[in-house]
């Protein structure tokens, strides 16, 4: 087994129904686009889940130090920094102004990445932004101020990102694919239980101070994908207009 | 039927002139047409979703650009290429002239230059968000920060390389100050400002889709990055034929005005071959 890290989904997904890649790790959004579209690609493991709890979740919607703005309903006519356009993260922010009241069609979203937020924050440039870890540890320690847990609103049980492969695979090799998702599982338990040894192997392959790792929040590392988070998600996306209809999800997850 | 018979009838120059025009679209059109159909052979006999067959892509260019989507991404998009590209001329120009006269101002700044000249606009985005934000000026400065060099450089260059006999002459004529900017430096580096020029708006093009694949919500680059990242591939190649368009377009354009200014060169050329 080889692991590649190779940059989102438009990046990942050619390669999986090419079949150059076996599995891939990608958020639900992008799979339902790409399922919409026509491609041949299925989920075979969960990869994170939601916290439940916006106390602790590794995602939140934050503005600067000493914004006017204490609720998503008051994002009506305001920036807000996200990675993606019509993603997970516009379609989740979205979901909590409406929640709060607020007007969700007259948010003007802007890309950035994640890195770039936080100092984009401290200039004025925009006027909240969406961030997940390890850029929410950096920016609440520099003054921001949580306003909602977007995924937590969205859904307290919501997959946000999952494994998975081409339906090629699935037909010319059930038995890897099998082999793939009780190896994910063992390694998603594994995980969840010991957390300290999940924080310290992302010394092995990133440069994050060892300092903030013990700081950072986790998503759950659930087996379990909850089928009525997804249907919630798949709800959104038809109301915001990134899927004309929601996916079948049984054929969705495998 | 009509035209065509008064065409005939006024006589055998314009028949030739008409029969060059002619053969000159053929050339221009034949290359692309080839490789257009290769395409589409190729795409009919393959079922990859990221190849998809020219009509597809036909019918994808028709809905998207023919919309209200040409305001909303194509022409913000083509007005800060034009501002990016007339603030490199000026300054580029303006530089360019200042160290071509002045070996000492020259010695000064070249190392700076140099060393600038060799950082890849895209790595300096995130330090570009911060010093100009994330509307269109940034945009505009990534273009700057990237056409400006060639059109410096080849002002330099060809201010330095006025014909000494030339500057002689203007000195013994008493041709002095912005007159002698205007009809003996300026005209005489005008070929190599022009070949700058040139090759800036080609390099403007390219730093139009980088710039706005940061930090944007529209464009002409924001949208093929978007049509890409949600599986729209019929769309996404759309852009890209439009993006080549409109390449094709500005160089055609650029050649135009290239004849105008450098008129007197090419005539002067063609005069010294003894054509």
């Amino acid at each position: 087994m080889t692991i590649e890290t190779g940059g989102g989904g438009a990046t990942t997904v050619p390669r999986i129904v090419s079949g150059e890649l076996d599995f891939a790790f990608g958020n639900v959004v992008s799979l339902m686009v790409a399922r919409e579209q026509g491609l041949p690609l299925t989920v075979v493991a969960n990869g994170m889940t939601t916290t439940g709890d916006a106390e602790t979740d590794y995602s939140a919607l934050v503005v600067p130090e000493g914004s006017d703005i204490t609720a998503p309903a008051q994002l009506q006519d305001a920036t807000v920094a996200i990675d993606n356009l019509r993603n997970i993260g516009d379609t989740s922010v979205r979901n909590s102004v409406r929640l709060d009241g607020g007007d969700a069609d007259h948010v003007d979203f802007v890309e950035l990445a994640f890195p770039d937020m936080v100092g984009a924050m401290d200039n004025g440039q925009i006027d909240a932004a969406w961030v997940v870890e390890p850029f929410l540890t950096i920016a609440l320690e520099q003054g921001a101020t949580p306003i909602a847990a977007n995924f937590v609103e969205l859904d307290p049980e919501l997959s946000i990102a999952t494994y998975f492969t081409g339906d090629e695979l699935i037909a010319s090799d059930p038995d890897t694919v099998d082999a793939f998702t009780e190896a994910m599982n063992a390694s998603l338990v594994y995980a969840e239980e010991h957390p300290d040894e999940t924080s310290q192997i992302l010394t092995t392959f990133t440069e994050i101070d060892p300092e903030l790792i013990d700081q950072l929040r986790w998503p759950r590392f659930e087996t379990e994908i909850d089928r009525g988070a997804l249907e919630t998600v798949a709800d959104l996306m038809v109301t915001d207009g990134l899927i004309d209809s929601a996916p079948d999800l049984d054929t969705f997850i495998r | 039927m009509s035209s065509r018979s008064t065409t005939l009838s006024t006589g055998s120059g314009v028949t030739a002139s008409v029969r060059r025009a002619g053969t000159k679209v053929l050339h221009v059109l034949l290359l692309p047409s080839l490789l257009i159909g290769l395409y589409a052979y190729s795409s009919a006999n393959s079922d990859s979703y990221y190849t998809p067959t020219p009509d597809l892509i036909a019918a994808a260019f028709a809905e998207l650009w023919f919309s209200e989507r040409f305001f909303v991404d194509v022409l913000p998009s083509l007005a800060r290429l034009a501002t990016g590209f007339t603030i490199s001329a000026v300054l580029g120009v303006g530089l360019g002239v200042l160290l071509g006269l002045s070996t000492r101002v020259r010695a000064l700044f070249e190392p700076v230059l140099e060393f600038l000249r060799a950082i890849p606009p895209p790595v300096l985005v995130p330090l570009m968000i911060l010093l100009a934000g994330i509307d269109d000026s940034m945009k505009v400065l990534v273009i700057v920060s990237g056409c400006v060099w060639p059109i410096l450089l080849n002002t330099v260059e060809g201010v330095r390389a006025v014909d000494p006999v030339l500057a002689d002459t203007a000195r013994c004529y008493g041709i002095t100050g912005t007159a002698r900017l205007r009809v003996l430096v300026l005209r005489s580096a005008s070929p190599q400002i022009m070949a700058g020029l040139r090759l800036a708006l080609a390099l403007a093009i390219i730093l139009m889709v980088i710039s706005e694949m940061f930090a944007s919500s529209s464009g002409l680059g924001f949208a093929i990055v978007q049509f890409q990242r949600t599986f729209a591939i019929p769309e996404m190649w759309a852009g890209m034929v439009l993006l080549g368009l409109v390449g094709f377009a500005l160089s055609a354009l650029f050649e135009f005005a290239e004849g105008r200014v450098l008129g007197w060169y090419r005539g002067l050329r063609a005069a010294n071959r003894g054509e």
